[in-house]
C-alpha cells in the first residue's frame, strides 16, 4: 500500500528566481503552508530547508500533523515546473512580405526570433546566421502560388535552407508553403535522409500566415513539457474550473511571457484557455538596445539618462535578482509595464475578448513589487473597460501545480489550494467615454462601496470622480462589495450608461476606478510624462518619500 | 566546516573554474586550418578568418566527379577563372541553386590565433570551433572582441578609473587591469598603443558602444587591427572590483593570461600557480546603496522591508566591527 503524502513541495526553478513552496494537508484538505523565493540557481532543497525550518519554529503542532523534517526534505514528492531558455529559431523567406508574416507568428511563440530575407540580407549572410550555434529550429515559408515578389530569391532560399539541415544535424526546420519541392531543395538534401527533421506546415496568403498552425507546429518543436509557462496554462484551466470564472493570465519572466485566457466549461464542453506565450515578452531583451531603453524610459519616473538606463537594463538582464529595493523597485516594473506592453501588441485576439473576472498577475517581475503598484502597471497596459479582480501568484504555484498530467487529479489539488494561492490585490474598474475635462466642473461622477454590513470604506461613503484621474478606495483584502458609479453624462463600463454597479473585492490595494484615457495617452514631453505618472503612480508606492 | 544553511541561498561566484573549453565563433568562408583532435600550443593559428567576407556566385568545383558539399571548399581551377568564376580564388560553398553554387568568399584573412595551448574539439566550419585546456579560468560577464593573451598589469586599484593619459606606450603587449572604469578615449588610446587587453568591473553602454563603433572601423581598414579584448567582470554601473577577484589578480600580476568569450573569463593557463581563496563566509555586496562592501556573513535574516515598500528575503553582514544589518540577499554574492 502506497501511503499518501501529507506535504508535497513545489518548485519553480525560474531564470532568475528559484521559488519553493510547501503544501499541506493537516486535516483534509491540502493548504499551502509557505513560500519562499531565493536568487538563482539556489538549490531548491536549499531553500525548501530554510522554509521548512521557519514553519516548524513558527507552528510546530502543524509541521508535526504534516510530518514536516526540515532534515528530510529530499524525501518529499515534488511538483516542478522549470523556465526553459528560449530557443533560436530563424526566420527565412524568400522576400520581406513574406519573412514579415512569418515573423508575426513566430513572435507569438516562446521562440527567440532572427529574421532575415534576400532583401535584407546577402545569402552568406543568411547561411551566416542559420548556422549560428544558439539556432536549433529553422522556420521557412512562401506563398502558394509564389508571389511575385517571392518568385526570384525562393530557389535560392530552398536550397540554403536545406543545406543548412545538411551540415547541422542538430536543426529542424518547418516549412510552410511548397518549398520542399523545388529542386533545389531535392539537390542540396541529396541522399540526406530528414525524417521528422522536416515539418510541412500550410503555405502563407498574401496577408497573413497560418497563425494557429504554424505555432501549434513551431510550439510541438519545443517539446518543453516541464516549462514553467506551458504547465501554467494547464492550472489555469483547472482554476478557472474551480472557481467558475474567466480568468486572465498575465505573466513576465526573465526570459519571455504569457498571456492567456482560461474559461469554465459551459454545458457539456469542459473549461478550456487560450494564450500565446512569447520570448519577446521578457522582462528584458537579451541585449538591450536603444529601442529597449526607450521602452522603460517611457514608464520610468526618475531622471535616468539614456546611457545610465542602458546601464541599468544591462545590469538587471545579467543580474535579474539584484538591485530590487528602491529605484531597482520601480525600474523593475517600469520595464515589467514595457514587455506588458510589447506582449498586449502581439495579441489583439485575446485583447479583443471581454475583461475578465479575475486578472491572475504571475511571473518575477512582479514578485517583489508592493500589491497597488502591480495593479496600477496592469491597469496602465491592459485597457479595456470593466471591471476585474487583480491577484497574484505570490506563492508561483501555478506552474508547479499544471504539472501534474491527471487534470482531476489536478482540478482536486487547485480546488483546495484556490484561496491560498491567489493574493488579493484589489478590484480594478477601468471607465471610459466620459466627456473631456471642462475648466470649473472637474468631478464628472461619484463612486461609493456599500457591502452586505453597510458602506465599505472607512472614509467617506461617496466619493467624486473627474475625468482622467485614478481612484483609490479603500476595501480589505477578502471583502465584498458592490461599487456604484454614477456620472453627469453617460460612460461606457462595457456598456454604455450613466450609473454602474459592478461587484468588486479587496486587495492590497483596495478598489481602483480608473477614468484615464482608453488606450492610455501619455504625454510626448518626457518631464510632462514623468509628472504624470508619477502622480498616478504616488498612493501606490508605500514609503516612498520622493 | 559545514556551510550555514542560509548562506545556501546567496548567489554564488565562482572565482576559478576549470577546465576550460573555449568557442570560437566562425563565419561562412572561414578557412579552419586545425583538425579535431589536434593538440595546438599558444599563439598557433587556429583559423583565417575573413575581414571583408561577401557572396560570389560560381560555377561549382571544377573536377566533374565532385558535385559539391555545402561546407566544403571550392577552389577555382586554372584557366576557368575569368570565365565563370568572376575572379573569385576560392571560397566556402554555401549552397546551390540555379544549377550555380553560391560561396563564401573574401580577400582579406585575418588569423585567429590559440589564445592558450589546448585540445581542438568540434571543428564546425562556418559556425565554431572549441579549445579544451586544462586551464583555469576567472569569469566576468562579458567579453568584447578577442581573443587576446599577453602579460596581465595592474594600473589602479579595484575601485579606480582609468583614463586617457594613464595609458602610454610602455603598456605595449599587455593586459591591462583598469579597476572600476574605464572611459571610451582610455580604451580608443589603448588600442593604439597596442595594449592587448583590458579587464575592468564595469563598462557602460556608452563605453561599450564607441568600442564596437571602432572596432567595427578598424576590422574594415585595410590592415586590420591587433588582438584585442575587454573582459567584463561584473557589469555596466560603476562598482570596485571585488576583493578576492583583486587578490587572483594581483597574484598573476606579470604573467600572461588570456580573454576568451565563450564563456567570457580570464585564462590562467599555469596549474602550478597558488591562487589565494577568501573565506567561506565573506560576501560583496554587487548591488544597491552598499554596492561595493563587504563583510562576514552573520545568518539569515527573514524577510525585511526595504526602501521603496518592497519585502524582500535579507541576510545579516558585519561589516567591519559594526552590528550586522540586513542586506537583500539578492545583492550578495559569495565566492566559491
Amino acid at each position: 500500500m502506497t501511503a499518501v503524502p501529507r506535504t508535497i513541495l513545489a518548485v519553480d526553478a525560474g531564470a532568475a528566481t528559484t521559488a519553493v513552496a510547501l503544501l499541506g494537508r493537516p486535516a483534509g484538505r491540502w493548504r499551502l503552508l509557505g513560500s519562499l523565493v531565493a536568487p538563482a540557481p539556489a538549490p531548491p532543497s536549499a531553500v525548501a530547508t530554510v522554509l521548512a525550518g521557519r514553519i516548524r519554529a513558527a507552528d510546530p503542532s502543524l509541521a508535526d500533523a504534516v510530518d514536516l523534517d526540515p532534515a528530510a526534505i529530499d524525501d518529499l514528492p515534488r511538483l516542478e515546473a522549470v523556465s526553459q531558455p528560449p530557443p533560436s529559431l530563424a526566420v527565412l523567406a524568400a522576400s520581406r512580405r513574406a519573412v514579415g508574416l512569418l515573423h508575426d507568428i513566430a513572435r507569438r511563440t516562446a521562440y527567440r526570433v532572427i529574421a532575415a530575407s534576400p532583401e535584407s540580407h546577402d545569402p552568406r549572410e543568411m547561411t551566416d546566421l542559420a548556422l549560428r550555434p544558439e539556432v536549433t529550429t529553422i522556420l521557412v515559408g512562401a506563398s502558394e502560388p509564389p508571389g511575385p515578389d517571392e518568385r526570384a530569391a525562393l530557389d535560392d532560399v530552398a536550397g540554403l535552407v536545406a543545406a543548412v539541415l545538411r551540415r547541422r544535424p542538430d536543426v529542424r526546420a518547418v516549412v510552410a508553403g511548397p518549398l520542399t519541392a523545388r529542386r533545389a531543395w531535392t539537390d542540396a538534401l541529396g541522399d540526406l535522409v530528414v525524417g521528422d527533421r522536416v515539418l510541412e506546415a500550410p503555405p502563407l496568403g498574401a496577408r497573413s500566415g497560418p497563425d494557429e498552425a504554424l505555432r501549434e507546429t513551431l510550439e510541438g518543436v519545443l517539446r518543453s513539457t516541464n516549462d514553467t509557462r506551458h504547465l501554467a496554462m494547464r492550472a489555469l484551466v483547472s482554476l478557472a474550473d474551480v472557481l467558475d470564472r474567466r480568468i486572465e493570465l498575465v505573466e513576465i519572466g526573465f526570459d519571455g511571457g504569457l498571456r492567456a485566457v482560461a474559461w469554465p466549461g459551459v454545458a457539456d464542453e469542459g473549461p478550456s484557455a487560450e494564450g500565446v506565450r512569447s520570448a519577446d515578452a521578457a522582462l528584458i531583451p537579451p541585449d538591450p538596445d536603444e529601442a529597449a531603453v526607450e521602452e522603460v524610459l517611457a514608464w520610468t519616473t526618475g531622471s535616468l539618462d539614456r546611457h545610465r538606463m542602458g546601464d541599468r537594463l544591462r545590469d538587471l538582464r545579467s543580474e535579474p535578482w539584484a538591485d530590487t529595493t528602491g529605484e531597482g523597485a520601480r525600474l523593475r516594473l517600469a520595464a515589467a509595464r514595457a514587455a506588458m506592453t510589447r506582449l498586449v501588441e502581439i495579441t489583439p485576439d485575446l485583447s479583443g475578448r471581454p475583461v475578465a473576472d479575475l486578472t491572475l498577475v504571475a511571473g518575477g517581475a512582479f514578485a517583489a513589487a508592493p500589491g497597488g503598484s502591480v495593479v496600477l502597471a496592469v491597469a496602465d497596459v491592459i485597457r479595456r473597460t470593466g471591471a476585474t479582480q487583480v491577484a497574484l501568484d505570490h506563492a508561483r504555484l501555478l506552474g508547479p501545480l499544471g504539472s501534474i498530467d491527471d487534470p482531476d487529479d489536478r482540478r482536486d489539488l487547485v480546488a483546495d489550494l484556490a484561496d491560498d494561492l491567489l493574493a488579493p490585490l484589489g478590484s480594478l474598474v477601468v471607465v471610459a467615454g466620459m466627456p473631456p475635462r471642462l475648466r470649473g466642473r472637474a468631478a464628472t461622477g461619484t463612486v461609493s462601496l456599500e457591502s452586505a454590513d453597510g458602506p465599505a470604506t472607512g472614509s467617506a461613503p461617496r466619493r467624486e470622480l473627474a475625468t482622467g484621474e485614478l481612484a483609490f478606495l479603500d476595501l480589505a483584502p477578502g471583502r465584498q462589495a458592490t461599487a456604484t458609479l454614477e456620472f453627469r453624462d453617460s460612460a461606457r463600463i462595457g456598456r454604455r450608461a450613466r450609473r454602474f454597479s459592478v461587484a468588486v473585492s479587496g486587495g492590497l490595494a483596495g478598489v481602483v476606478v480608473d477614468l484615464r484615457d482608453v488606450p492610455l495617452r501619455l504625454p510626448d514631453r518626457r518631464d510632462r510624462r514623468r509628472a504624470a505618472l508619477a502622480t498616478w503612480g504616488e498612493p501606490v508606492w508605500p514609503g516612498d518619500d520622493r | 566546516m559545514s556551510l550555514d544553511p542560509g548562506l545556501r541561498l546567496v548567489p554564488t561566484r565562482r572565482l576559478l573554474g576549470g577546465p576550460v573549453d573555449a568557442g570560437f565563433d566562425l563565419h561562412p568562408g572561414d578557412v579552419v586550418v586545425v583538425a579535431d583532435g589536434q593538440a595546438v600550443s599558444t599563439d598557433a593559428p587556429l583559423a583565417d578568418r575573413l575581414r571583408d567576407a561577401r557572396t560570389a556566385v560560381v560555377a561549382g568545383p571544377a573536377d566533374g566527379d565532385d558535385t559539391g558539399v555545402p561546407g566544403g571548399r571550392w577552389l577555382a581551377a586554372a584557366g576557368r577563372r575569368g570565365r565563370e568564376t568572376d575572379g573569385e580564388r576560392a571560397g566556402e560553398l554555401l549552397f546551390r541553386s540555379g544549377g550555380r553554387w553560391r560561396i563564401g568568399t573574401g580577400e582579406h584573412p585575418e588569423p585567429l590565433v590559440a589564445p592558450f595551448a589546448g585540445v581542438v574539439h568540434e571543428v564546425r566550419p562556418g559556425t565554431s570551433l572549441r579549445l579544451r585546456s586544462a586551464a583555469r579560468g576567472l569569469p566576468g560577464v562579458e567579453t568584447l572582441a578577442g581573443p587576446t593573451s599577453g602579460r596581465l598589469t595592474i594600473v589602479t586599484g579595484p575601485d579606480g578609473e582609468v583614463r586617457a593619459p594613464h595609458v602610454d606606450v610602455s603598456a605595449a603587449g599587455a593586459i591591462l587591469v583598469a579597476g572600476a572604469r574605464i572611459d571610451a578615449e582610455a580604451l580608443t588610446r589603448a588600442r593604439a598603443v597596442g595594449v592587448r587587453g583590458i579587464v575592468v568591473a564595469a563598462l557602460g553602454v556608452k563605453e561599450r558602444r564607441d568600442f564596437l563603433a571602432s572596432e567595427r572601423r578598424g576590422r574594415a581598414a585595410v590592415h586590420g587591427l591587433p588582438p584585442f579584448a575587454i573582459l567584463v567582470l561584473d557589469g555596466a554601473a560603476g562598482r570596485p572590483i571585488a576583493s578576492p577577484v583583486m587578490a587572483i589578480l594581483r597574484a598573476l600580476e606579470g604573467r600572461t593570461v588570456a580573454l576568451i568569450g565563450d564563456p567570457p573569463c580570464l585564462v590562467v593557463d599555469d596549474p602550478a600557480i597558488e591562487l589565494p581563496a577568501p573565506p567561506d563566509d565573506l560576501v560583496w555586496v554587487r548591488s544597491g546603496p552598499l554596492v561595493g562592501a563587504e563583510g562576514r556573513w552573520a545568518g539569515l535574516a527573514g524577510p525585511r522591508r526595504f526602501p521603496g515598500g518592497v519585502t524582500l528575503e535579507a541576510g545579516l553582514v558585519r561589516f567591519g566591527d559594526r552590528p550586522p544589518i540586513a542586506v537583500p540577499l539578492g545583492d550578495l554574492e559569495r565566492f566559491v
